[in-house]
Protein backbone atom coordinates (compact mmCIF):
# COMPACT_ATOMS: atom_id res chain seq x y z
CA UNK A 1 0.00 0.00 0.00
CA UNK A 2 1.04 3.49 -0.82
CA UNK A 3 -0.56 7.02 -0.88
CA UNK A 4 0.37 9.13 -3.91
CA UNK A 5 -1.40 12.52 -5.10
CA UNK A 6 -1.27 14.34 -8.42
CA UNK A 7 -2.29 17.94 -9.34
CA UNK A 8 -4.62 17.27 -12.36
CA UNK A 9 -5.69 19.81 -15.16
CA UNK A 10 -9.08 20.01 -17.49
CA UNK A 11 -11.21 18.90 -14.80
CA UNK A 12 -13.98 21.19 -16.22
CA UNK A 13 -16.61 19.24 -15.23
CA UNK A 14 -18.52 17.38 -12.31
CA UNK A 15 -18.78 14.36 -14.20
CA UNK A 16 -14.91 14.51 -14.91
CA UNK A 17 -15.12 13.01 -10.71
CA UNK A 18 -16.84 9.63 -12.35
CA UNK A 19 -14.96 9.54 -15.86
CA UNK A 20 -11.70 9.68 -14.24
CA UNK A 21 -12.39 7.77 -11.13
CA UNK A 22 -13.89 4.91 -13.62
CA UNK A 23 -10.99 5.06 -15.85
CA UNK A 24 -8.10 4.33 -13.42
CA UNK A 25 -10.17 1.96 -11.06
CA UNK A 26 -9.88 -0.14 -13.38
CA UNK A 27 -6.03 -0.83 -13.19
CA UNK A 28 -4.72 -3.37 -11.75
CA UNK A 29 -2.20 -1.89 -9.46
CA UNK A 30 -4.53 0.61 -8.69
CA UNK A 31 -6.51 0.24 -5.13
CA UNK A 32 -8.56 2.88 -4.60
CA UNK A 33 -8.81 6.50 -6.58
CA UNK A 34 -10.43 9.65 -5.24
CA UNK A 35 -10.78 12.54 -7.43
CA UNK A 36 -10.65 16.06 -5.63
CA UNK A 37 -12.13 18.52 -8.09
CA UNK A 38 -12.04 21.97 -5.90
CA UNK A 39 -8.20 21.13 -5.17
CA UNK A 40 -7.63 19.68 -8.32
CA UNK A 41 -5.93 16.59 -7.24
CA UNK A 42 -6.41 13.12 -7.69
CA UNK A 43 -5.36 10.87 -4.58
CA UNK A 44 -4.51 7.05 -5.47
CA UNK A 45 -3.86 4.11 -3.35
CA UNK A 46 -1.70 1.22 -4.78
CA UNK A 47 -1.43 -2.10 -4.01
CA UNK A 48 2.18 -2.03 -3.90
CA UNK A 49 5.35 -0.22 -3.02
CA UNK A 50 4.92 1.90 -6.73
CA UNK A 51 7.17 4.81 -7.97
CA UNK A 52 5.41 7.99 -7.84
CA UNK A 53 6.81 9.40 -10.98
CA UNK A 54 6.57 5.90 -12.65
CA UNK A 55 2.92 5.92 -11.73
CA UNK A 56 2.15 9.62 -12.85
CA UNK A 57 3.33 8.65 -16.39
CA UNK A 58 1.24 5.42 -16.65
CA UNK A 59 -2.26 6.78 -15.52
CA UNK A 60 -1.60 10.26 -17.02
CA UNK A 61 -0.94 8.27 -20.33
CA UNK A 62 -4.69 6.46 -19.47
CA UNK A 63 -6.70 9.98 -19.22
CA UNK A 64 -4.71 12.01 -21.66
CA UNK A 65 -6.96 11.11 -24.65
CA UNK A 66 -9.70 12.89 -22.56
CA UNK A 67 -7.61 16.01 -22.27
CA UNK A 68 -6.76 15.37 -18.31
CA UNK A 69 -2.78 15.78 -17.60
CA UNK A 70 -1.17 14.65 -14.13
CA UNK A 71 1.48 16.46 -12.38
CA UNK A 72 3.32 16.78 -9.20
CA UNK A 73 3.38 20.23 -9.02
CA UNK A 74 0.08 22.31 -9.10
CA UNK A 75 0.23 24.39 -12.23
CA UNK A 76 -0.63 27.66 -13.01
CA UNK A 77 -3.23 27.90 -15.40
CA UNK A 78 -5.26 30.60 -14.59
CA UNK A 79 -3.80 33.24 -16.54
CA UNK A 80 -3.99 31.19 -19.62
CA UNK A 81 -7.67 30.74 -19.45
CA UNK A 82 -8.12 34.42 -18.65
CA UNK A 83 -6.30 34.86 -22.16
CA UNK A 84 -8.48 32.36 -23.70
CA UNK A 85 -11.99 34.02 -22.76
CA UNK A 86 -10.62 37.41 -24.06
CA UNK A 87 -10.20 36.03 -27.45
CA UNK A 88 -13.21 33.77 -27.49
CA UNK A 89 -15.17 37.05 -26.28
CA UNK A 90 -15.01 39.01 -29.49
CA UNK A 91 -15.58 36.24 -31.91
CA UNK A 92 -18.33 35.31 -30.31
CA UNK A 93 -20.12 38.35 -30.17
CA UNK A 94 -19.16 38.64 -33.34
CA UNK A 95 -21.05 35.48 -34.65
CA UNK A 96 -23.92 36.70 -32.43
CA UNK A 97 -23.65 39.90 -34.26
CA UNK A 98 -23.76 38.57 -37.57
CA UNK A 99 -26.41 36.17 -36.62
CA UNK A 100 -29.02 38.92 -35.56
CA UNK A 101 -27.83 41.13 -38.64
CA UNK A 102 -29.01 38.81 -40.67
CA UNK A 103 -32.09 37.73 -38.84
CA UNK A 104 -32.86 41.83 -39.59
CA UNK A 105 -31.94 42.04 -43.49
CA UNK A 106 -35.02 40.54 -44.27
CA UNK A 107 -33.18 38.33 -47.11
CA UNK A 108 -34.93 35.07 -45.44
CA UNK A 109 -38.08 36.67 -45.78
CA UNK A 110 -39.00 36.19 -49.44
CA UNK A 111 -41.82 34.42 -49.39
CA UNK A 112 -42.46 30.51 -50.77
CA UNK A 113 -46.30 30.20 -52.18
CA UNK A 114 -48.19 27.97 -53.72
CA UNK A 115 -48.58 24.25 -52.86
CA UNK A 116 -46.38 22.91 -50.13
CA UNK A 117 -44.11 20.31 -52.08
CA UNK A 118 -41.30 18.23 -50.66
CA UNK A 119 -39.30 20.62 -53.05
CA UNK A 120 -41.02 24.15 -51.71
CA UNK A 121 -40.31 21.99 -47.89
CA UNK A 122 -37.03 21.30 -48.66
CA UNK A 123 -36.26 24.75 -49.27
CA UNK A 124 -38.01 26.08 -46.52
CA UNK A 125 -35.89 24.24 -44.57
CA UNK A 126 -32.94 25.44 -45.91
CA UNK A 127 -34.22 29.02 -45.23
CA UNK A 128 -35.12 27.93 -41.68
CA UNK A 129 -31.57 26.55 -40.54
CA UNK A 130 -30.32 29.81 -41.18
CA UNK A 131 -33.46 32.10 -39.38
CA UNK A 132 -34.33 32.67 -36.21
CA UNK A 133 -34.93 28.63 -35.80
CA UNK A 134 -31.22 28.62 -35.25
CA UNK A 135 -31.00 29.78 -32.16
CA UNK A 136 -32.88 27.28 -30.52
CA UNK A 137 -32.38 24.31 -32.63
CA UNK A 138 -28.56 25.49 -33.56
CA UNK A 139 -27.91 26.50 -30.63
CA UNK A 140 -28.93 23.41 -28.88
CA UNK A 141 -27.01 21.44 -31.26
CA UNK A 142 -24.02 23.58 -30.78
CA UNK A 143 -24.31 23.28 -27.09
CA UNK A 144 -24.49 19.49 -26.83
CA UNK A 145 -21.86 18.89 -29.47
CA UNK A 146 -19.17 20.62 -27.88
CA UNK A 147 -20.17 19.57 -24.19
CA UNK A 148 -20.00 15.84 -25.60
CA UNK A 149 -16.77 16.36 -27.43
CA UNK A 150 -15.24 17.97 -23.91
CA UNK A 151 -16.72 15.10 -22.36
CA UNK A 152 -15.95 11.80 -23.48
CA UNK A 153 -14.12 10.52 -27.13
CA UNK A 154 -17.16 9.20 -29.11
CA UNK A 155 -18.76 12.27 -29.80
CA UNK A 156 -19.16 11.51 -33.89
CA UNK A 157 -21.10 8.65 -33.08
CA UNK A 158 -23.48 10.20 -30.57
CA UNK A 159 -24.02 13.21 -33.23
CA UNK A 160 -24.29 10.60 -35.77
CA UNK A 161 -27.72 9.11 -33.89
CA UNK A 162 -28.60 12.86 -33.16
CA UNK A 163 -29.06 13.21 -36.80
CA UNK A 164 -30.30 10.21 -37.35
CA UNK A 165 -32.98 10.12 -34.59
CA UNK A 166 -33.87 13.82 -36.44
CA UNK A 167 -34.70 12.61 -39.77
CA UNK A 168 -36.06 9.39 -38.45
CA UNK A 169 -38.36 11.25 -36.40
CA UNK A 170 -39.64 13.68 -38.70
CA UNK A 171 -40.28 10.70 -41.21
CA UNK A 172 -42.42 8.70 -38.59
CA UNK A 173 -44.08 11.83 -37.04
CA UNK A 174 -44.79 13.95 -40.00
CA UNK A 175 -46.20 10.24 -41.15
CA UNK A 176 -48.55 10.23 -38.53
CA UNK A 177 -49.55 13.49 -38.19
CA UNK A 178 -50.78 13.04 -41.80
CA UNK A 179 -52.49 9.83 -40.85
CA UNK A 180 -54.27 10.70 -37.85
CA UNK A 181 -54.85 14.64 -38.23
CA UNK A 182 -55.36 16.55 -35.59
CA UNK A 183 -54.91 13.67 -32.66
CA UNK A 184 -51.12 14.50 -32.15
CA UNK A 185 -51.66 17.94 -32.71
CA UNK A 186 -48.85 19.96 -31.77
CA UNK A 187 -49.51 22.04 -28.82
CA UNK A 188 -48.62 25.47 -28.44
CA UNK A 189 -47.88 25.99 -24.81
CA UNK A 190 -46.25 22.05 -24.17
CA UNK A 191 -43.74 23.26 -27.57
CA UNK A 192 -43.41 26.42 -25.40
CA UNK A 193 -42.28 24.88 -22.51
CA UNK A 194 -40.08 22.78 -24.25
CA UNK A 195 -38.33 25.58 -26.05
CA UNK A 196 -38.03 27.01 -22.55
CA UNK A 197 -36.08 24.01 -21.24
CA UNK A 198 -34.30 23.89 -24.65
CA UNK A 199 -32.75 27.56 -23.26
CA UNK A 200 -32.31 26.78 -20.06
CA UNK A 201 -30.14 23.64 -21.05
CA UNK A 202 -28.21 25.92 -23.41
CA UNK A 203 -27.78 28.38 -21.03
CA UNK A 204 -25.84 26.07 -18.57
CA UNK A 205 -23.73 24.49 -21.27
CA UNK A 206 -23.32 27.64 -22.61
CA UNK A 207 -21.76 28.80 -18.91
CA UNK A 208 -20.49 25.54 -18.47
CA UNK A 209 -18.50 25.84 -21.59
CA UNK A 210 -17.48 29.66 -20.69
CA UNK A 211 -15.71 27.73 -17.48
CA UNK A 212 -17.99 29.86 -15.14
CA UNK A 213 -18.25 27.01 -13.13
CA UNK A 214 -14.78 26.25 -13.21
CA UNK A 215 -13.77 28.00 -10.00
CA UNK A 216 -16.68 26.58 -7.73
CA UNK A 217 -17.93 23.56 -9.71
CA UNK A 218 -21.38 23.34 -8.77
CA UNK A 219 -21.56 19.77 -7.79
CA UNK A 220 -24.70 17.78 -7.78
CA UNK A 221 -24.84 14.52 -6.01
CA UNK A 222 -22.07 12.34 -8.14
CA UNK A 223 -24.97 9.91 -8.46
CA UNK A 224 -27.14 12.08 -10.78
CA UNK A 225 -24.33 12.69 -12.73
CA UNK A 226 -23.36 8.53 -13.00
CA UNK A 227 -26.78 8.62 -14.40
CA UNK A 228 -26.46 11.08 -17.02
CA UNK A 229 -22.94 9.71 -18.01
CA UNK A 230 -24.51 6.28 -18.44
CA UNK A 231 -27.64 7.83 -20.55
CA UNK A 232 -24.87 9.99 -22.64
CA UNK A 233 -22.93 7.00 -23.78
CA UNK A 234 -26.22 4.73 -24.63
CA UNK A 235 -27.68 4.95 -27.98
CA UNK A 236 -30.71 5.88 -27.31
CA UNK A 237 -30.31 9.36 -25.50
CA UNK A 238 -29.26 10.87 -28.59
CA UNK A 239 -31.85 9.65 -30.49
CA UNK A 240 -34.44 10.77 -28.66
CA UNK A 241 -32.66 14.20 -28.11
CA UNK A 242 -32.91 14.00 -31.98
CA UNK A 243 -37.01 13.26 -31.94
CA UNK A 244 -37.72 15.72 -29.84
CA UNK A 245 -36.30 18.36 -31.67
CA UNK A 246 -39.42 18.06 -34.17
CA UNK A 247 -41.52 19.24 -31.13
CA UNK A 248 -39.25 22.48 -30.22
CA UNK A 249 -40.97 25.51 -30.95
CA UNK A 250 -39.62 27.04 -34.68
CA UNK A 251 -42.13 28.59 -36.96
CA UNK A 252 -41.06 27.03 -39.94
CA UNK A 253 -41.21 23.78 -38.23
CA UNK A 254 -45.13 24.26 -37.10
CA UNK A 255 -45.91 25.20 -40.21
CA UNK A 256 -44.54 22.28 -41.77
CA UNK A 257 -46.08 20.48 -39.35
CA UNK A 258 -49.70 21.88 -40.54
CA UNK A 259 -49.13 21.38 -43.84
CA UNK A 260 -48.31 17.55 -43.23
CA UNK A 261 -51.15 17.28 -40.99
CA UNK A 262 -53.30 18.85 -43.68
CA UNK A 263 -51.96 16.27 -46.05
CA UNK A 264 -54.10 13.84 -44.92
CA UNK A 265 -51.46 10.71 -46.13
CA UNK A 266 -49.11 8.90 -43.90
CA UNK A 267 -46.84 8.82 -47.12
CA UNK A 268 -47.39 12.66 -48.08
CA UNK A 269 -46.60 13.83 -44.50
CA UNK A 270 -43.83 11.82 -43.94
CA UNK A 271 -42.22 13.41 -47.21
CA UNK A 272 -43.12 16.99 -46.20
CA UNK A 273 -41.41 16.31 -42.84
CA UNK A 274 -38.24 14.48 -44.15
CA UNK A 275 -37.27 17.06 -47.14
CA UNK A 276 -37.77 19.73 -44.49
CA UNK A 277 -35.30 18.02 -42.23
CA UNK A 278 -33.27 17.35 -44.87
CA UNK A 279 -33.39 21.30 -45.81
CA UNK A 280 -31.80 21.82 -42.41
CA UNK A 281 -29.79 18.88 -42.41
CA UNK A 282 -26.31 20.80 -43.90
CA UNK A 283 -26.61 23.68 -41.71
CA UNK A 284 -26.92 21.18 -38.05
CA UNK A 285 -24.48 18.90 -39.72
CA UNK A 286 -22.08 21.49 -39.98
CA UNK A 287 -22.47 23.00 -36.38
CA UNK A 288 -22.27 19.13 -34.75
CA UNK A 289 -19.69 17.92 -36.79
CA UNK A 290 -17.44 21.23 -37.30
CA UNK A 291 -18.17 21.46 -33.56
CA UNK A 292 -16.35 18.17 -32.86
CA UNK A 293 -13.74 18.58 -35.44
CA UNK A 294 -12.34 21.99 -33.53
CA UNK A 295 -12.98 20.43 -30.27
CA UNK A 296 -10.23 18.16 -30.94
CA UNK A 297 -8.27 20.54 -32.77
CA UNK A 298 -5.08 23.00 -31.37
CA UNK A 299 -7.82 25.31 -31.13
CA UNK A 300 -9.72 23.43 -28.48
CA UNK A 301 -9.49 25.79 -25.46
CA UNK A 302 -10.28 28.77 -27.79
CA UNK A 303 -13.34 26.92 -29.57
CA UNK A 304 -15.20 25.96 -26.00
CA UNK A 305 -15.52 29.06 -24.58
CA UNK A 306 -16.60 30.70 -28.14
CA UNK A 307 -19.08 28.54 -28.45
CA UNK A 308 -19.90 28.86 -25.04
CA UNK A 309 -20.55 32.80 -25.47
CA UNK A 310 -22.52 32.03 -28.87
CA UNK A 311 -24.57 29.36 -27.27
CA UNK A 312 -25.45 31.71 -23.65
CA UNK A 313 -26.69 34.81 -26.45
CA UNK A 314 -28.70 32.20 -28.17
CA UNK A 315 -29.79 30.66 -25.00
CA UNK A 316 -30.65 34.22 -23.79
CA UNK A 317 -32.59 35.33 -26.67
CA UNK A 318 -34.37 32.32 -26.99
CA UNK A 319 -35.42 31.97 -23.70
CA UNK A 320 -36.80 36.08 -23.61
CA UNK A 321 -38.67 35.07 -26.84
CA UNK A 322 -39.98 31.50 -25.46
CA UNK A 323 -41.08 33.74 -22.08
CA UNK A 324 -42.99 36.56 -24.26
CA UNK A 325 -44.57 33.86 -26.22
CA UNK A 326 -46.23 32.58 -23.11
CA UNK A 327 -47.08 36.43 -22.22
CA UNK A 328 -45.01 36.14 -18.93
CA UNK A 329 -42.75 39.03 -20.17
CA UNK A 330 -43.58 41.88 -22.53
CA UNK A 331 -41.66 40.96 -25.28
CA UNK A 332 -37.94 42.79 -25.44
CA UNK A 333 -37.14 42.64 -28.90
CA UNK A 334 -38.59 42.46 -32.49
CA UNK A 335 -35.65 41.39 -34.62
CA UNK B 1 -20.22 39.35 -19.71
CA UNK B 2 -23.86 39.27 -19.42
CA UNK B 3 -23.76 43.26 -19.17
CA UNK B 4 -22.00 43.56 -22.90
CA UNK B 5 -24.89 40.60 -23.76
CA UNK B 6 -27.30 42.46 -22.47
CA UNK B 7 -26.41 45.93 -23.82
CA UNK B 8 -25.97 44.05 -27.16
CA UNK B 9 -30.00 42.84 -27.15
CA UNK B 10 -30.90 46.85 -25.81
CA UNK B 11 -29.14 47.98 -28.87
CA UNK B 12 -30.55 45.41 -30.95
CA UNK B 13 -34.03 46.70 -29.83
CA UNK B 14 -33.36 50.09 -29.21
CA UNK B 15 -33.07 50.51 -33.02
CA UNK B 16 -36.01 48.29 -34.13
CA UNK B 17 -38.27 49.32 -36.81
CA UNK B 18 -38.98 52.72 -35.15
CA UNK B 19 -39.91 54.01 -38.65
CA UNK B 20 -42.77 51.30 -39.13
CA UNK B 21 -45.01 53.48 -36.61
CA UNK B 22 -48.83 54.06 -38.25
CA UNK B 23 -50.37 56.97 -36.61
CA UNK B 24 -52.70 57.46 -39.11
CA UNK B 25 -54.37 54.70 -39.19
CA UNK B 26 -54.09 53.53 -42.71
CA UNK B 27 -54.58 49.80 -42.22
CA UNK B 28 -57.54 50.51 -40.11
CA UNK B 29 -60.86 50.17 -41.87
CA UNK B 30 -64.27 50.63 -40.50
CA UNK B 31 -66.96 48.93 -42.25
CA UNK B 32 -70.95 48.44 -41.23
CA UNK B 33 -70.35 48.88 -37.64
CA UNK B 34 -67.26 47.17 -37.43
CA UNK B 35 -63.86 48.08 -36.83
CA UNK B 36 -61.09 46.26 -39.06
CA UNK B 37 -57.31 46.31 -37.99
CA UNK B 38 -55.20 44.79 -40.74
CA UNK B 39 -51.64 43.40 -40.03
CA UNK B 40 -48.98 41.97 -42.55
CA UNK B 41 -47.31 38.40 -41.55
CA UNK B 42 -44.25 37.69 -43.48
CA UNK B 43 -40.88 37.71 -41.27
CA UNK B 44 -42.46 39.86 -38.50
CA UNK B 45 -45.76 41.76 -38.53
CA UNK B 46 -46.24 45.33 -39.99
CA UNK B 47 -47.45 47.68 -39.18
CA UNK B 48 -45.88 47.20 -35.66
CA UNK B 49 -47.52 49.55 -34.01
CA UNK B 50 -51.09 50.34 -35.17
CA UNK B 51 -53.49 52.97 -33.88
CA UNK B 52 -57.46 52.07 -33.57
CA UNK B 53 -60.23 53.08 -31.94
CA UNK B 54 -61.64 51.67 -28.61
CA UNK B 55 -65.53 51.46 -28.26
CA UNK B 56 -66.33 49.79 -31.35
CA UNK B 57 -66.49 46.20 -32.13
CA UNK B 58 -63.24 44.77 -33.74
CA UNK B 59 -61.44 42.50 -35.59
CA UNK B 60 -58.06 41.68 -36.26
CA UNK B 61 -57.10 40.53 -40.15
CA UNK B 62 -53.79 38.95 -40.52
CA UNK B 63 -52.44 38.69 -43.78
CA UNK B 64 -50.28 35.65 -44.49
CA UNK B 65 -48.77 35.38 -48.31
CA UNK B 66 -46.27 32.48 -48.51
CA UNK B 67 -45.63 32.84 -44.56
CA UNK B 68 -43.43 29.60 -43.05
CA UNK B 69 -41.44 31.53 -40.20
CA UNK B 70 -42.36 32.64 -36.85
CA UNK B 71 -44.69 35.12 -37.71
CA UNK B 72 -46.99 32.13 -38.88
CA UNK B 73 -47.13 31.08 -35.20
CA UNK B 74 -49.52 33.49 -33.88
CA UNK B 75 -50.67 34.55 -30.21
CA UNK B 76 -52.96 37.24 -29.30
CA UNK B 77 -53.36 36.76 -25.48
CA UNK B 78 -56.24 38.81 -24.83
CA UNK B 79 -58.03 37.08 -27.70
CA UNK B 80 -57.06 33.84 -25.93
CA UNK B 81 -55.57 33.53 -29.91
CA UNK B 82 -53.42 30.68 -30.33
CA UNK B 83 -52.81 29.07 -34.14
CA UNK B 84 -50.49 28.68 -36.85
CA UNK B 85 -51.68 30.57 -39.29
CA UNK B 86 -52.70 29.17 -42.60
CA UNK B 87 -49.46 29.94 -44.89
CA UNK B 88 -50.96 32.38 -47.72
CA UNK B 89 -54.52 33.41 -46.53
CA UNK B 90 -56.74 35.87 -44.29
CA UNK B 91 -57.25 35.32 -41.04
CA UNK B 92 -59.86 37.04 -39.03
CA UNK B 93 -59.93 37.39 -35.31
CA UNK B 94 -62.55 38.86 -33.07
CA UNK B 95 -61.12 41.31 -30.62
CA UNK B 96 -64.11 41.61 -29.15
CA UNK B 97 -64.70 45.78 -28.02
CA UNK B 98 -61.50 47.51 -27.58
CA UNK B 99 -61.18 49.83 -24.49
CA UNK B 100 -59.50 52.61 -24.57
CA UNK B 101 -55.77 52.42 -22.75
CA UNK B 102 -55.53 49.05 -23.32
CA UNK B 103 -53.10 47.94 -26.21
CA UNK B 104 -53.60 44.57 -28.03
CA UNK B 105 -50.28 42.61 -28.67
CA UNK B 106 -49.62 40.00 -30.75
CA UNK B 107 -46.79 37.90 -30.76
CA UNK B 108 -45.04 34.94 -32.61
CA UNK B 109 -44.88 31.60 -30.83
CA UNK B 110 -41.14 32.03 -30.51
CA UNK B 111 -41.42 35.69 -28.72
CA UNK B 112 -39.26 37.36 -31.61
CA UNK B 113 -41.81 39.08 -33.27
CA UNK B 114 -44.66 41.52 -31.92
CA UNK B 115 -47.52 43.93 -32.94
CA UNK B 116 -49.23 46.69 -30.50
CA UNK B 117 -52.68 48.18 -31.37
CA UNK B 118 -53.40 51.01 -29.39
CA UNK B 119 -56.60 52.05 -28.79
CA UNK B 120 -57.97 55.51 -28.24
Amino acid sequence: MKNHLFHVTGTHCPSCKILIEDILQEQDLVDKVTVNLKDETIAVVTKNEQDTNELMQSLGALIKPNGYSLSLEKLAVENKNNDIIWQALPIGMALLFLFFLLQRSGILNFGIGGQTTPTTSFLIGLIASVSSCLAIVGGLILSLSAKISQDDISDKKTIVLFHFGRLAGFVILGGLLGLLGEIIGINFTVSAILGLLASVVMLWLGLNLVGVFAKSKITLPSGIFKFFRRIEHKTLAPLLVGLGTFFLPCGFTQSMQIAALSSGSFVTGSLIMFSFALGTFPVLALLSFGSASLAHSKYAPLFFKTAGIVVIGLGSFALLGGLAGLGIIRPLFNI
Amino acid sequence: MVAILIGGVILLTGNSRSGDINSAGSNVVIKDGIQYITIDARGGYSPQRSIAQAGIPSKLIVNTNGTYDCSAALVVRQANYQEILPATGKTEIDIGIPKAGEPLRGTCGMGMYNFEVNFD
